[in-house]
């Protein structure tokens, strides 16, 4: 049941070919099939946020989408957003404010604001943290994540890309 | 943890995606996925086949039909607290969903699997290996019922925000399936089972739900509609309770979730409150009825006498919020 | 003043750029050609004899290259302290608790494991068991461990002064009992390991998310019986550990094994499930404190009882009873004290260290009596504080020396800041403030074996690599250590390269825990370097033309401290070097182990526990919801006494992440145990704060040199987590009037008591 096939998977604008079954999550394509491990395995279960990536635009739990879903989507993951080695304003600023520690959950708050900062480029402080409350950190106390945030939206650390 | 195996179909309308629940033995619609995935993972639910309607263009969209708004089954939960005229109309469903999950599963889930989603249990929502600890529960097969402690009965409890609200709105939804088109009142798409449910055939699907333009509120001072919902964390969590108020001019509806087998309208409280001007001393005089006649068992770990204490104060406090 | 120009700065972490871009690799993003998949099988009873155990099912699955159980391995323990050692990697003749190991698989995909293990039963024998420490320490309790009669593992009595004649001297005497919960560290990151062999030489690579790597290599050489020598343990970047990945797990071995029997590398990586049952957690505790005060409040006697709930296995045992029980003589003062400490086995999800180790749940008990006292005797609870606080110097009971110690102001510096005048009993009803005290050691000092190694070279080009043993678990030790080595080589951060916690390269370290990394890794960090600057600022001192005193080094440049123009540059000097014939690279060494005067143990012994101790005051004003129990913590401040920090926005990152952690132990997380068995094993159940929870936050730097510490620096990561719990529950006493005794404070225990209250209003008026 359920038999295996090729799937075009378009990540970061390139076309990787995997082969999935149904039942293959989209969190197991890139990490195991296309090996982009970058997108982290915290809970498995959609209710930590690390598995986090971008499905055109949006930011959703990799770990319960089925990858034969993303087909056809195009979806971007924290390898696909440092530009050629370049920190994103995002990445520079979590990086500056200490927005990180063990960095388990990072790609996916990066992925997560990220998404935010495209559709609301100055979010207020409470928007913010509405927004990310679905990626948990257990190193920062989450201080630091929302004021790298908060610089980039108040254009400290120029726009997100 | 691995999803079980299962067959994979992706109709491109509404009709094919119905061709195939109707054919496909053990066939079953999964939208953004958020409730279905989770419990195949746990194995509480195994369908052999999966039919995604995601690419089902006839449940996108909100739209008016003569008066009556009319918001797509496929429509997420990120797309109805965004809506400018949904928020400014019927307040209670905006705000119900942006408090579903965390925004993340707002943005994957949609309206119907929110309405849909499967009811609730500690012993219930656990993993193979964790339910092999004990005989395997009724709901998921077997006999026994871990929270009454006996044979036969499931008290599994719906979680769902959104329903609460849409209650209070007089919503209806509009199934199709293989015997055609069918709308019947939000209230009796629940069987009021722990077990099963849901009263929807195993091939119809949920492509609409309207809300009557009565149930519209512009938030002048006659009338409103709200959601409040208590968890222990402000994300993430299912709502332990929520309560949904509605009001125009004397007219009040309550509803819950969170405390039984489906949500369901406070039929007590709106019976006392009929008729009747809410006021601060109405609202006083009448929350002690919330709980009333409504069946709260320990599914999840807080006392029923805590919920029970709940479900008056966040109706007092949703009722408050509208004067 | 010293002028310093990498240490003391808000350096990124060295890997900063490579955990945000995704390229960081932890234990599960490793890839070994051929690699196969593991799968543990866990026991289903609390307690049970083994009958059987049927694996034919899943050795006939396709794709199922190996299946043991514990009858097919040495019959070995292991456990981190090496007198508490009690757990075979897979169960032999019993299971203790659900979630014990009872059999493992390997199959070529993660799918087929799981699968294969689900195909494997196991008969039982059910035994009675035990869910209680209280009811484990009776007559009759059944046995967790059959050599261990009455359950109790490890246990700490402790005296000093006279405690009775305290208690007669005393004013009042109050004996008050609490209890905390479990709570787990619930790192980030699940558990993971890959193991590989190779049969020729007979080498055994283990990668593992671990804290200890060289404990572990030590237990994995006891229990596989392969020599030390021929076992390399790697820790690959690990997402986060909070003391949960300081022990061997069944991961570890059994990866081991079935690389070393089927010559493929294993991975075995845990669902959060299995880390939330058959990891660690924090023990829960049951305290009796009895209490003698002079009528100013001045504590003269204390007698502490504590059981701690250790579930079925040691783990750290001895050292966190031993912790539990010294750190009740620290911040206060009190001459007549006895603690009296029992860890008893239950069958339960084994208890570990966990960022405070065995001192939050004391804390939590003194810091509630305390405000209880102070609000019966009628003395300010700020004040009370003060009147026991301890100072530098001052001879200590249990012979701690205190080189230097900011308690009192910490005390003062958070009244102030949470504005305890203006505030404490006078805000509306459901608004208060609390504040609570806690220190902490910079790593343990007298266990014999707590040292660490450090290798500095300097090579040709310039280029600093430094080998330490240390374990970054995501906290930034190895940046702390790379800063420690810059400012004194006198090079920029990113000339430092670092390798780490590979026993196969790096010196020895005991591992990340007790929170003596900086101090103790940076301190042989220090001394490599200062080894570096022995050889080449001969060198330096000829091209300069001075003595070798009076050099500075900074950003690759030397210069003469009273004439900065006379200055040459390190390419220069090391050009130089070579010139005069001298080999590179300049390779220095350093090792550090904490000055005591014997390699004891403490459990036995009383002595100075730590190089150095922290000290902080932590208060916080919260709201309550009287209509839903809820509460919001509005505000945390940490007045923090943590010597210089090497890196101001790392010890931020620490105080911030233990304040919301300590706001979860507090109000949010209980690792909830029913009939044996862990309820709640997910992030969507096991509640830990979002950013929603997010209080404000603020910081207050109480400064202090220390003599010891590198650099003046004492520990920063584990001090924090003890007080902000019992100041959140003394600020909702304030608040609602209710003093709670046992955590975790929740919405519905608020309601209860706050019906009780009127309950008892409604029957005083009548
Ligand atoms: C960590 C976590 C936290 C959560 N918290 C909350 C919460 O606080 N509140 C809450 O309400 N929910 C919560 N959820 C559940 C879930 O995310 C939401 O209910 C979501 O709206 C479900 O929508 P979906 O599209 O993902 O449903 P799916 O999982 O795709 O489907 C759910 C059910 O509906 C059926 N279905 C879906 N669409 C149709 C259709 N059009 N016609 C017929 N049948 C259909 C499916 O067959 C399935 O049985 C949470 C989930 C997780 C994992």
């Amino acid at each position: 049941m359920g038999a295996k096939r090729i799937l075009t998977l378009n990540v970061n604008g390139d076309d990787y070919e995997v082969v999935c079954a149904p039942n293959t999550t989209l969190l197991e394509a890139l990490r195991e099939k296309a090996f982009l491990t970058g997108t982290k395995r915290g809970c498995d279960l959609g209710a930590c946020g690390a598995c986090t990536v971008l499905m055109d635009g949006e930011a959703i739990l990799s770990c319960i989408t089925l990858a034969v879903e993303a087909e056809g989507r195009s979806i971007r993951t924290i390898e696909g957003v440092s530009d050629g080695g370049e920190l994103s304003p995002l990445q520079q600023a979590f990086v500056d404010h200490g927005a990180l520690q063990c960095g388990f959950c990072s790609p996916g708050f990066i992925m997560s604001a990220t998404e935010l900062l495209a559709e609301n480029p100055h979010p207020e402080r409470a928007e913010i943290q509405r927004r990310l409350a679905g990626n948990l950190c257990r190193c920062t106390g989450y201080v630091k994540i929302v004021e790298a945030v908060e610089a980039v939206a108040q254009g400290a650390e120029g726009g997100a890309r | 943890m691995r999803l079980p195996r299962f067959e994979y179909y992706q109709p491109g309308s509404l009709a094919e995606a119905v061709t195939m629940l109707s054919q496909v033995p053990g066939a079953r619609p999964v939208a953004g996925g958020t409730d279905l995935l989770v419990n195949m993972k746990h194995r509480v639910e195994q369908p052999a086949a999966l039919v995604s309607l995601t690419r089902v263009s006839e449940l996108a969209g909100v739209r008016l039909e003569d008066g009556a708004t009319v918001i797509g089954g496929g429509v997420t939960l990120k797309h109805v607290q965004h809506d400018e005229g949904l928020k400014a109309r019927f307040p209670a469903l905006t705000q119900a969903a942006s408090v579903v999950g965390s925004y993340r599963h707002q943005t994957m889930g949609t309206l119907a699997g929110n309405l849909l989603q499967n009811t609730r249990c500690r012993f219930f929502n656990q993993s193979v290996e964790w339910r092999s600890v004990r005989a395997l529960c009724y709901k998921a097969g077997g006999d026994y019922c871990h929270v009454m402690k006996k044979e036969g009965v499931c008290f599994c409890t719906y979680h769902g925000d959104t329903a609460a609200a849409l209650l209070v709105l007089d919503a209806e939804v509009r199934v199709e399936g293989p015997d055609g088109v069918r709308q019947f009142p939000l209230a009796q798409l629940y069987s009021g089972e722990g077990k099963a449910p849901l009263s929807l055939g195993s091939a119809e699907v949920l492509t609409a739900v309207i809300i009557p333009d009565s149930s519209a509120t512009d938030g002048d001072t006659a009338g409103g509609s709200t959601y409040v919902k208590h968890a222990l964390r402000g994300a993430i969590d299912f709502p332990i309770v929520g309560a949904a108020v509605w009001r125009n001019g004397d007219a009040t509806r309550v509803a819950f979730t969170g405390v039984d087998r489906s949500p369901l309208r406070a039929t007590v409280l709106e019976e006392a409150l009929a008729g009747r001007a809410l006021t601060p001393a109405v609202i006083e005089e009448v929350a002690p009825l919330a709980p009333k006649g409504v069946t709260i068992t320990r599914t999840t770990v807080q006392p029923g006498s805590f919920k029970r204490e709940l479900m008056s104060a966040l109706f007092a406090r949703a009722a408050g919020s509208l004067l | 003043m010293k002028v310093l120009n990498v240490v003391g700065q808000r350096v990124p972490m060295h890997d900063a750029a490579a955990k945000i871009t995704g390229q960081a690799q932890y234990t599960d993003d490793l890839v070994l050609p051929g690699m196969l998949f593991g799968k543990l099988v866990r026991s289903t009873v609390a307690h049970g004899r083994i009958k059987s155990i049927d694996v034919s099912k899943a050795k006939a699955l396709p794709g199922v290259k190996g299946v043991i159980t514990g009858m097919d391995i040495p019959d070995r323990v292991y456990g981190i302290v090496p007198k508490a050692k009690d757990e075979h990697a897979l169960a032999r003749e019993k299971v203790r608790y659900i979630g014990d190991e009872v059999a493992a698989v390997v199959a070529i995909d993660q799918e087929t494991a799981e699968e294969a293990a689900r195909l494997i039963t196991v008969e039982y024998e059910e035994l009675p068991a035990v869910f209680d420490p209280l009811d484990a320490i009776k007559e009759g309790a059944p046995l967790v461990h059959e050599n261990t009669p009455g359950n109790v593992s490890a246990q700490i009595h402790k005296e000093f002064g006279d405690l009775e004649a305290g208690f007669a001297a005393s004013d009042y005497v109050f004996e008050d009992s609490y209890y905390t919960h479990a709570q787990n560290h619930a790192p980030m990151e699940p558990h993971a390991a890959l193991a590989s062999y190779d049969a020729l030489n007979g080498d055994l690579t283990l990668w593992s998310g671990t804290q200890i790597p060289y404990f572990l290599k030590r237990n994995l050489s006891t229990t596989l019986v392969i020599p030390e020598q021929n076992i390399r343990v790697i820790k690959p970047k690990v997402g986060g550990g909070f003391g949960q990945k300081i022990d061997m797990f069944a991961k570890d071995f059994c990866a081991c094994w079935f690389a070393k029997e089927l010559g493929r590398p294993v991975k075995f990586l845990y669902d959060r499930e299995e880390v939330f049952q058959s990891t660690r957690q924090r023990h829960p505790m049951y305290l009796t404190l009895k209490t003698g005060v002079s009528k100013e409040g001045k504590i003269i006697a204390q007698k502490i009882t504590a059981h701690a709930d250790g579930g079925a296995y040691n783990s750290t045992a001895p050292l966190m009873i031993t912790l539990s029980c010294f750190f009740v003589m620290i911040p206060y003062k009190i001459e007549n004290l006895v603690y009296e400490g029992y860890h008893v086995y239950t069958n339960k999800p084994v208890g570990g260290a966990m960022r405070g180790h065995g001192i939050p749940q004391p804390r939590f008990a003194i810091e509630r009596q305390i405000d209880q006292i102070a609000k019966r005797i009628g003395v300010d609870a700020s004040e009370m504080r003060l009147l026991n606080a301890i100072e530098a110097g001052e001879p200590h009971p249990a012979g701690f020396i205190i080189n230097t110690c900011g308690f009192a102001d910490s005390v003062r510096e958070a009244s102030k800041a949470i504005g305890w005048a203006e505030k404490r009993g006078k805000l509306p009803f459901g608004r208060g403030v609390g504040i609570a005290c806690a220190s902490f050691p910079s790593g343990v000092a007298n266990m014999s074996h707590l040292a660490s190694g450090c290798v500095v070279q300097l090579s040709s080009e310039g280029r600093v690599s430094v080998l330490s043993g240390a374990a970054d678990i995501g906290q930034g030790a190895e940046t702390v250590i790379a800063q420690i080595v810059a400012e004194r080589v006198g090079v920029p951060m990113e000339d430092v390269h670092i390798t780490a916690a590979d026993t196969g390269l790096c010196p020895l370290d005991a591992g990340t825990f007790g929170s003596g990394v900086t101090v103790r890794a940076g301190n042989a960090a220090l001394n490599a370097a200062n080894d570096i600057r022995a050889q080449l600022f001969p060198v330096v001192a000829e091209a300069l033309g001075c003595e070798v005193d009076e050099i500075e080094a900074a950003n690759r440049l030397f210069w003469v401290r009273d004439d900065p123009d006379r200055s040459v540059g390190m390419r220069d000097i090391l050009r130089q070097y070579q010139y005069i014939d001298r080999s590179l690279p300049i390779v220095g060494r350093g090792a550090w182990v904490p000055p005591a005067d014997s390699a004891t143990t403490l459990l036995t012994n009383n002595g100075n526990l730590s190089p150095n101790y922290s000290f902080m005051t932590q208060a916080a004003e919260v709201e309550v919801d009287l209509e839903t129990g809820r509460v919001n913590v509005i505000k945390v401040l940490t007045a923090h006494d943590c010597g210089q920090p090497i890196n101001p926005m790392l010890v931020e990152g620490q105080l911030e992440g233990s304040i919301l952690g300590g706001i979860g132990y507090a109000l949010y997380e209980d690792s909830t145990c029913i009939d044996g068995q862990q309820h709640n094993p997910s992030f969507l159940d096991y509640g830990f704060p979002t950013m929603m929870e997010l209080p404000e936050m603020e910081g207050i730097h109480i400064d202090t040199d220390d003599p010891i510490g590198p650099f003046g620096a004492k520990e920063a990561g584990e001090g924090t987590q003890l007080a902000p719990a019992p100041a959140i529950v003394n600020a909702i006493a304030d608040a609602i009037g209710v003093d709670f005794d046992r955590l975790p404070v929740t919405p519905d225990m608020i309601l209860a008591a706050l019906k009780k209250q009127r309950e008892e209003a409604a029957g005083e008026a009548r």
